[in-house]
């Protein structure tokens, strides 16, 4: 009776032990969720349930967590939804992603303190004027688990992330890896050390080889969809596509505070399921934007059709951006007409839904009459609007095809062919203009929704009763 | 910025997104590019990526369209 007692002792004692010795990390991540906020109490019911299970279960974003949404970005304190749905899902922190900068630095700085979790970015250093709070690291006790996280953005081309150049002004910027391998100490503070990567998957698989002190690189930006995890060099690697169609479960083995086993599974967020009701209410609070129903201008006179609104969507192109000429697919403009009165932000995202970038080109006459006669072709026959200049188009009445073009510019006289205009249009008329030219244009870095918006403000009233810039012509 | 569509090189302005390259790509190729909305998309590696990707991550993208057109 002794003997079994003691025996019992025994292994009571070693299983014990042995429970003592193996502990688990649970990570929750999603990455370029990019507004997705009706997916949010889906998110969230998906959390609560993994939490319920792990009640140190880790949270995080691998940054673009904005920009999708007009009922996120164009809240009064533009992208505050989503913030306010990441704290009540209990986010622990997110990393900066280009798109973070989007409402610019004092933007950025705003929603950082808005937030209950805090912004990592080690790779940058915003000037002290900002009042900007990002962090480079953040280490959390999870049950125990020390767990070190280190964020990092990518930098374009610039050597800044991909956004307007205005936007990053006074913010430093420091190349990603060299600044990853400065917090090497965290491998000697941490029992776990986790990189929230807004490198993209190529970058993350590249540094991989070079971070061996690195346990799981949690990514983001090149929006591309793992089956859950993969490992190179040793490193778990996640990440998912945008919009939060898929969130990603890690799972992390520790045995005498030593990784014996990583692993990665993706959960499906989109779609029908049960969720959390607290973020149901809160998204249909911010549903009813009242950002929407305010008013930029008023229209003295009624727009009658589409190519009024089409004038004036180019001239704002010009007044926002000091281009000479603009163009805009016909097909882009939504509204066919928009009474006398007041225009709202909402009839701006309904007369331009899409979030096009605006985009600047240097091209000549002739190399901007190419990309408008390739605009017309693409675009189901429909010639674009255009602003800045005057068309006459001629089409063969057998195919619909142009058979000449005559370009003039504001003041009437026929557009000078070999000099080089500064033209704006957005990014879907460009795309599908795809002619050898000199100059394939960049991003501007803002939504067009966004210039039509500010253009109105800044006019205060506008007409444009009877305006044409198209004269077609059959033969 | 270059990147490849289903191997064919594909000249896209700077802050374009994977979307921009196949519209181009099906303009140049004269096939309707009311179709993109509807294609899979794969990085070098084989991984599904999405239409809004940034362009400027991808060297190398394929396609594949849809069973029903």
């Amino acid at each position: 009776m002794k003997k079994n007692l003691f025996l019992s002792l025994l292994m009571f004692a070693t299983l014990t032990a042995s429970a003592q010795e193996r502990r688990e990390l649970h990570i929750l991540s999603a990455n370029d969720m990019h507004a997705a906020i009706e997916q949010f109490p889906r998110l969230g019911y998906v959390a609560d349930s993994l939490r319920a299970l792990y009640p140190d279960l880790l949270i995080l974003s691998g940054g673009d967590n904005r920009s999708g949404d007009p009922v996120n970005d164009m809240f009064e304190i533009p992208a505050y939804p989503m913030v306010a749905l990441m704290n009540q899902v209990g986010f622990h922190a997110t990393v900066v992603g280009n798109h973070e900068f989007d409402s610019n630095q004092y933007g950025l700085a705003r929603l950082i303190d808005l937030s209950t979790f805090p912004t990592l970015c080690a790779n940058m250093e915003p000037d002290p004027k900002f009042n900007m709070h990002v962090k480079p690291y953040q280490i959390f006790d999870c049950g125990g688990i020390r767990v070190g996280v280190l964020g990092v953005t990518a930098l374009g081309s610039m050597g800044t992330p991909e956004s307007h150049p205005a936007r990053l002004t006074d913010i430093k910027f420091s190349d990603p890896l060299e600044t990853i391998q400065k917090y090497q100490f965290l491998r000697e503070k941490c029992d776990v050390v986790l990189l929230l990567s807004h490198l993209g998957y190529d970058d993350d698989v590249k540094f991989s080889a070079e971070l061996p002190w690195v346990d799981i690189i949690v990514g983001g930006h090149s929006h591309t969809q793992l089956d859950g995890g993969e490992l190179h060099n040793g490193i778990l690697i996640t990440q998912n596509s945008k919009s939060l169609k898929y969130a990603t479960h890690s799972t992390l083995v520790l045995e005498d505070n030593k990784i014996v086993e990583k692993k990665a599974e993706r959960i499906a967020v989109a779609g029908a399921g049960e969720v959390n009701k607290t973020l149901v209410a809160l998204l249909n609070y911010f549903s009813e934007n009242p950002a929407f129903k305010r008013v930029l201008a008023v229209a003295e006179t009624p727009f009658v059709c589409n190519e009024e609104l089409g004038c004036m969507v180019c001239d704002a192109y010009i007044a926002e951006t000091g281009a000479e000429l603009s163009y805009q697919n016909a097909g882009g403009v939504r509204i066919e007409s928009h009474e006398a009165g007041d225009m709202t932000v909402g009839d701006v995202m309904k007369m331009d839904p899409f979030q096009n970038d605006a985009i600047e080109l240097h091209v000549t006459g002739k190399e901007l009459s190419e990309m408008l006669i390739a605009c017309y072709d693409n675009d189901k026959q429909r010639f674009p609007y255009v602003g800045g200049m005057t068309c006459e188009i001629t089409t063969n009445p057998a195919d619909s095809k142009i058979t000449k073009l005559i370009i003039f510019d504001k003041d009437g006289k026929k557009l000078n062919l070999k000099k080089t205009y500064k033209v704006v249009s957005n990014s879907y008329s460009v795309a599908v203009s795809p002619t050898k030219r000199g100059d394939e244009g960049h991003s501007l870095g803002i939504t067009t929704p966004d210039m039509i918006k500010n253009y109105l403000e800044h006019q205060g009233r506008v007409s444009y009763e009877g305006r044409r810039c198209l004269k077609l012509i059959t033969k | 910025m270059i990147l490849k569509v289903n191997r064919k090189n594909i000249e896209v302005f700077e802050g374009a997104l994977v979307r921009h390259a196949l519209l181009s790509y099906f303009a140049w190729k004269g096939l309707d590019v009311s179709l993109v909305k509807n294609l899979t998309v794969y990085d070098r590696w084989g991984h599904e990526i999405d239409l809004d990707a940034p362009a400027s991550q991808h060297e190398a993208i394929k396609f594949k369209l849809p069973k029903t057109i």
